[in-house]
């Protein structure tokens, strides 16, 4: 316990130079003004502001950027409620009871609500993530190849799993992400794999490219697709502050949000999205009045709101643990990390405890930072969503254009990116997430490594997988998972929740 | 495995035929048909020897796989019916990419300036809603930012003018 607080104060000290809190402060101000321009979720705003970090120390750089993650998450509920726009995927729920706030007038308290909420569950999950991390990493410190790779394994079926959709088609995208991320010299022998001889391809294909090409720029073209009618709530908003008994009915809400969501964090695969989903249907199921849902319950918005950020936070555990990213979001870390020479995993606790204790730190003066700045800014996010959307996408285009060249200054870089967005159009298009894919690109070299060494440590008996305890168990978990989301019944089931 | 079953696809637009759900079908013949690349260009990559992994080992391992998963998505395309394929939009995609392609083919010898003023320019095009002196004013102002803070805030080594 004492160590926990000696660490947390640690991490303060580090978070608290004005250098870091003002790189909090513009990461979370930036996060939510990109956040709230709809159309642009956490996962294309981390990658369009990649480049604004290069020039940063790493603490600053990961601090900045983990700003701009929470402050996207936060723009997003605000489009949720204000035009019934979810910014980002996790908010979808947030429209149904906080645009009905809105409609009512009542806009201000459910965006209140909301930040309160969020500010709650950020406070609790920085201890969690504070008190889970050593024991997690010393677990991290006996895992030998073999349980890293059944991992990895369990990881990445978490995420078919809790993804939205067809389980076979996203296993397809894992697959595909694992294909692409082969591509470039082989680590242990350094021969050129899938390059054809051109020297760019050599180090394989760039994490940036790939994130900007298939998040950033094919959702532009899917976005110029489709027709752009908001109607955004014209009342002005007034009387910011929930009532007494707004608070009271959102208080246990807000409680049993941060609960499920830092749960639900913590596993790999779906994140916030589902934390919000899950925090919802719980909402409605122990309401004594369910009927009110849908029409305007504080409820409605408080647990998805707290939860969603509650998960977003603990999403950093694994990462920063284990040095696996659990969804797309902590891919892009991962990614960000490795820009800045970085490699995430159970080391960085112990090689590099400013830049972990720092971060860790910096979240909860980051929600702070968001809880004072959102609620008197709200007047500006929402003018800001009247800019209308062919005015923005030249400007997501141009960052990500000078972000993607500036990484090696290579033209090459953009070409790919460029492909990518293709890419990105067509697997909208024919309906397969990208979100797998791109963890299985971040994932594909750890799982080949661990895979060859257990495979040389156990010479060549492919049961080590099995025979090994934790390993055995992981594999396990992964199978049943696997086989319970593909039998019918449950099936149906989870594609309600997905529906609701 | 009944995937398609997820969507229940709008009864009108239905497609009758041989291929019942035209995305999926498609979608995995064209994952095998990468596949299949991938596995004919790490072919000449040496494979394992004993028990150690070449480097041909691992990615011929995941192309086999995802051959597996893309035929077997491909055939419940076949079974299970589904939404019938998206139109691709042509000028969106069109403009869109070639703003992008003319980005990396002129940042170099033009300079920031002219290339991010005309890429942004073709890239204002790409929606039907373009207004022509709107486009450029913002193009133009969105210029100035980029290089006010990629080059004079971000130090980003970039150059401005041509050389």
């Amino acid at each position: 316990m004492m160590e926990l607080l000696n660490n947390l104060w640690f991490g303060i000290s580090v978070a608290a130079t004005p250098q870091n809190l003002l790189l909090c402060l513009v990461g979370a101000l930036v996060g939510t003004l990109i956040g709230v321009l709809p159309g642009i979720g956490p996962v294309a705003t981390i990658a369009m502001l990649l480049p604004i970090t290069y020039g940063l120390p790493p603490v600053g750089a990961l601090i900045m950027l983990a700003g701009i993650y929470y402050g996207a998450m936060y723009g997003g509920s605000t489009t949720a409620i204000l035009v019934n726009i979810p910014g980002e995927s996790a908010s979808v729920v947030t429209t149904l009871d906080g645009f009905q706030m809105a409609l009512q007038g009542r806009a201000g308290p459910a965006l209140a609500i909301a930040a309160i909420g969020s500010f709650f569950a950020g406070c609790v999950a920085t201890v969690i993530i504070a008190a889970a991390a050593a024991p997690l990493t010393s677990i991290a410190l006996l895992f030998g190849p073999a349980e890293y790779f059944s991992l990895m394994v369990l990881g990445l079926i978490f995420a078919v799993v809790l993804a939205k959709g067809s389980v076979l088609k996203a296993i397809c995208m894992i697959l595909f992400g694992l294909v692409l991320s082969m591509v470039g010299s082989d680590l242990e022998t350094g021969a050129g794999r899938m390059n054809f001889n051109i020297p760019e391809l050599a180090d394989g294909i760039g994490f940036v490219v790939i994130a900007m090409g298939v998040f950033g720029f094919a959702e532009v073209l899917r976005n110029l697709e489709v027709e752009h009618n908001r109607s955004i709530v014209q009342e002005k908003i007034t009387g910011l502050m929930p009532t007494r008994a707004d608070l009271e009915a959102a208080a246990p809400a807000v409680g049993r949000g941060t609960i499920l969501g830092s749960i639900l964090g913590i596993l790999p695969g779906g994140g916030s999205v589902i934390a919000a989903f899950a925090a919802y249907t719980l909402e409605k199921k122990i309401s004594k009045y369910p009927q009110r849902f849908g029409r305007g319950a504080i409820e409605g918005v408080a647990g998805p709101e707290t939860a969603n950020n509650a998960a977003s936070q603990t999403s950093f555990i694994p990462l920063l643990t284990l040095g696996i990213p659990p969804n797309a979001v902590m891919a892009l870390m991962v990614g960000a990390m490795t820009i800045h020479g970085i490699v995430p995993g159970p080391q960085v606790m112990t090689k590099q405890p400013e830049l972990f204790w720092g971060m860790i730190a910096s979240m909860w003066f980051g929600n702070l930072m968001l809880l004072v700045i959102n609620l008197p800014l709200v007047g500006l996010w929402v003018r800001l969503l009247r800019v209308p959307y062919r005015m923005l996408y030249p400007m997501i285009l141009i960052f990500c254009c000078i972000g993607v060249y500036s990484i090696n200054n290579a033209p090459a870089d953009v070409y790919m990116t460029a492909a990518f967005a293709l890419v990105g159009y067509w697997l909208v298009k024919h309906d397969f997430e990208p979100a797998p894919m791109l963890l299985g690109f971040v994932l594909g070299p750890l799982m080949e490594e661990n895979l060859r060494r257990a495979m040389l440590i156990a010479r060549g008996d492919w049961t080590v997988f099995l025979t090994r305890p934790i390993s055995g168990a992981l594999i396990a978990l992964s199978t049943i998972l696997l086989v319970i989301a593909v039998l019918p019944m449950i099936r149906k089931r989870r594609d309600e929740v997905f529906v609701e | 495995m009944a995937e398609g079953a997820g969507q229940p696809a709008d009864k009108k637009s239905q497609p009758t035929g041989f291929i019942r759900n035209p995305q999926d079908f498609w979608g995995g013949v064209a994952l095998v048909a990468f596949a299949v690349f991938t596995l004919w260009a790490s072919g000449d990559l040496p494979g394992m020897r004993g028990f150690a992994f070449g480097p041909g080992t691992a990615p011929r391992l995941f192309s086999w796989l995802l051959v597996a998963t893309g035929a077997a998505v491909a055939i419940n395309g076949l079974i299970v019916a589904g939404p019938p394929l998206e139109k691709w939009g042509i000028r969106a995609p069109v403009l869109f990419i070639a703003s992008v392609v003319f980005f990396g083919a002129t940042v170099r010898p033009l300079g920031l300036i002219i290339s991010a003023f005309f890429t942004l320019m073709i890239a204002s095009t790409a929606t039907r809603e373009v207004r022509w002196i709107e486009a450029a004013i913002w193009s133009a102002a969105l210029t100035a930012f980029c290089v006010g803070l990629f080059v004079y805030g971000l130090n980003l080594p970039l150059q401005l003018w041509p050389r």
